[in-house]
């Protein structure tokens, strides 16, 4: 049973993804939306996984290589005769080209880890406040040169005319990519290495460990499959603006994330799918939704605040998360209890030296 | 049969020059001098404080020296990064073991081969190690966390072996180990005194170190007060006089 572990762990998250777009596909188109929206978000949460879970590093920027990626996947993506029109002041290069939609998922995860390694150099030094404040900083510089120069983009306004082409089946693939590229990170000597170091730093740094490279080389992985992440979402929306890859998702991903279990692929996966059911329900519920005979029309806000409440309560009560931070494995008859009954000590209990 | 010999080099395997290490205004080591010679074991005791600690983090580089200097086989390491150091023949035994109590025994060991000078015999030092603690063998798909204390020492050495270092550094590792386990360390630090690795030993067993070391250093305040041979071993009036001096 042992051996099939590993399969098992990497079997049970796509599986959870191919079945919710299975059930999505039977649903009305109004509702279609919101399975969509959930299996992109796993992509999203877990390229964030792969550098947070694995590292222990918190990091608020990773949402902007999802834009980065959103914005070329979706620039690149407009076609060429709308684009001189709605996009005059874009750089030559990316106003007179265009590209198909698959490449553009490709050239989304390339600028995503292009990005993210460039400012890994510097920031993957940091630890603790330190990097979480520095990673904020790179989301804030991200979003203003995104809402501000207009020729890489719209600027303020919405990037529109992209090609609605992130179906079910798409996203399913897309997010069954980015968990495999995680699943074989993790069980990789880097992805040991990395964790070996989200332990103790220091005791990975004795037996030869470069903390610094390894967490580069995660960031920047995390930055590809978030931005190819980024490339599903616009292609699933049509249009974007900066404000929709910015500030809100950042914290509804990381909310994701601790809510399922920080630790593993396995939470990333499970803490993306039950969020997002729950937000697809209080987004309906502040627009009035009824539940069986009774309506519930809940407040503008109620959405964030229930999640922020959600994720401070799950800090608090499980801090490991829904999945106790553990991957995937099937239950096992419980071990015989060895020399319990005759008061022998724990130490006395277990194999000999 | 020892087939990863150490450099054979005219210089000591690890030499320490009146190294000076200060934490902020407080200084730990005081110009420490000391040698280590190939195939050699020492061992470095005293009392709490003494600077026997502040000595292993400094020759690996996780905390600054303020002067003198630190060679191992004649080529200096100061001012080169903890991870260098570690992948230049060097290898700690951090106190309280220091194991990754989340991977598996297996990860755990395959771990400490990123300290190797080279690619090839990574399985082969894993077998030697597997041969030294069959423990580790039959236990290498658990996690390290779930080990006992004499368990996760030897997982610790094996750890370090397996990146085939020349000099061997142990902090302190009987500490908190139940007598019969303690031997079982210091059996297998006699297993690794046959394959020829130098060994630093920090100890607070101050006579069965003594005993067992080629030479043992007493030091106190920072600084060396007492060279000791095993001859000494019985002569504990000498000690506890350095000890409170």
């Amino acid at each position: 049973m042992r051996r099939l572990d590993p399969w098992l762990q990497l079997a049970a998250p796509v599986l959870l993804v191919v079945a919710t777009a299975i059930v999505g596909s039977f649903t009305a188109r109004a509702t279609e939306i919101y399975f969509l929206t959930a299996i992109t978000s796993v992509a999203i949460v877990v390229a964030i996984y792969v550098f947070v879970g694995n590292s222990g590093v918190l990091s608020f920027g990773q949402i902007s290589f999802v834009a980065v990626g959103a914005f070329a996947a979706g620039v690149m993506t407009v076609p060429l005769d709308s684009k001189q029109g709605v996009l005059p002041d874009l750089f030559p290069l990316l106003r007179d080209h265009t590209i198909g939609d698959v490449s553009s998922l490709a050239l989304a995860a390339v600028v995503g880890a292009v990005f993210a390694f460039l400012v890994g150099i510097p920031l993957m030094r940091l630890s603790g406040l330190a990097a979480g404040i520095a990673t904020f900083a790179v989301l804030e510089i991200t979003h203003n040169l995104l809402r501000e120069w207009t020729k890489i983009g719209p600027g303020a306004t919405t990037l529109a005319l992209v090609p609605e082409t992130t179906d079910l089946t798409r996203a399913a693939i897309g997010t069954v990519v980015v968990i495999a590229a995680a699943f074989a990170y993790q069980r990789s000597r880097f992805g040991r290495s990395l964790r070996a170091t989200r332990e103790d730093a220091a005791a990975a740094q004795a037996v030869g460990i470069d903390v610094h490279r390894q967490r580069l080389w995660a960031f920047t992985l995390s930055g590809a499959l978030a931005g190819l992440a980024g490339g599903l979402y616009v292609h699933m929306l049509g249009s974007i603006t900066a404000d929709q890859v910015y500030l809100e998702l950042t914290f509804v991903t990381l909310a994701m994330l601790v809510i399922g279990g920080i630790t593993s692929l396995w939470g990333a996966v499970v803490g993306a799918l039950a969020v997002s059911g729950l937000d697809s329900f209080l987004s309906e519920a502040e627009q009035g939704v009824g539940v069986g005979a009774a309506t519930i029309d809940l407040p503008q806000g109620a959405r964030l605040v229930t999640l922020g409440t959600l994720m401070a309560l799950v800090l608090v009560l499980r801090p490991s998360g829904l999945t106790g931070g553990r991957e995937f494995r099937l239950p096992r008859p419980p071990r015989r209890r060895v020399a319990a009954a005759d008061g022998a000590s724990k130490e006395a209990a277990r194999e000999p030296v | 049969m020892m087939s990863e010999a150490p450099a054979q080099t005219s210089a000591p395997a690890l030499a320490v020059d009146g190294l000076v290490v200060r934490y902020g205004g407080v200084t730990a080591l005081r110009g420490l001098d000391l040698e280590l010679g190939a195939g050699e074991i020492v061992g470095l005791i005293g009392p709490n404080g003494a600077g026997k600690s502040t000595t292993l983090h400094a020759i690996m580089g996780a905390v600054p020296a303020h002067a003198g200097e630190i060679r191992l086989a004649g080529k200096s390491l100061r001012g080169r990064a903890p991870e260098a150091i570690a992948r230049s023949g060097i290898a700690l035994v951090p106190e309280g073991r220091r194991i990754f109590a989340e991977l598996t025994v297996d990860e755990n060991l395959r771990l400490g081969l990123s300290g190797r000078r080279t690619r090839d015999g990574g399985e082969e030092a894993v077998e030697r190690v597997h041969e030294m603690f069959p423990i580790l063998r039959d236990f290498r798909r658990r996690h390290a966390g779930t080990l006992s204390g004499g368990q996760q020492q030897q997982l610790a050495i094996g750890r370090a072996l397996v990146a085939a270092p020349d000099v061997l550094l142990l902090d302190e590792p009987s500490l908190g180990l139940a007598p019969k386990i303690v031997d079982v360390v210091f059996d297998a630090l006699g297993e690794i005194r046959r394959r020829g690795i130098s060994v630093l030993l920090v100890e607070q067993r101050a006579q069965r170190t003594v005993a067992f070391a080629d030479r043992t250093y007493l030091l106190a305040n920072g600084e060396v007060r007492l060279t000791l041979t095993p001859a000494d071993a019985g002569d504990t009036d000498a000690m506890v006089h350095a000890y409170l001096s």
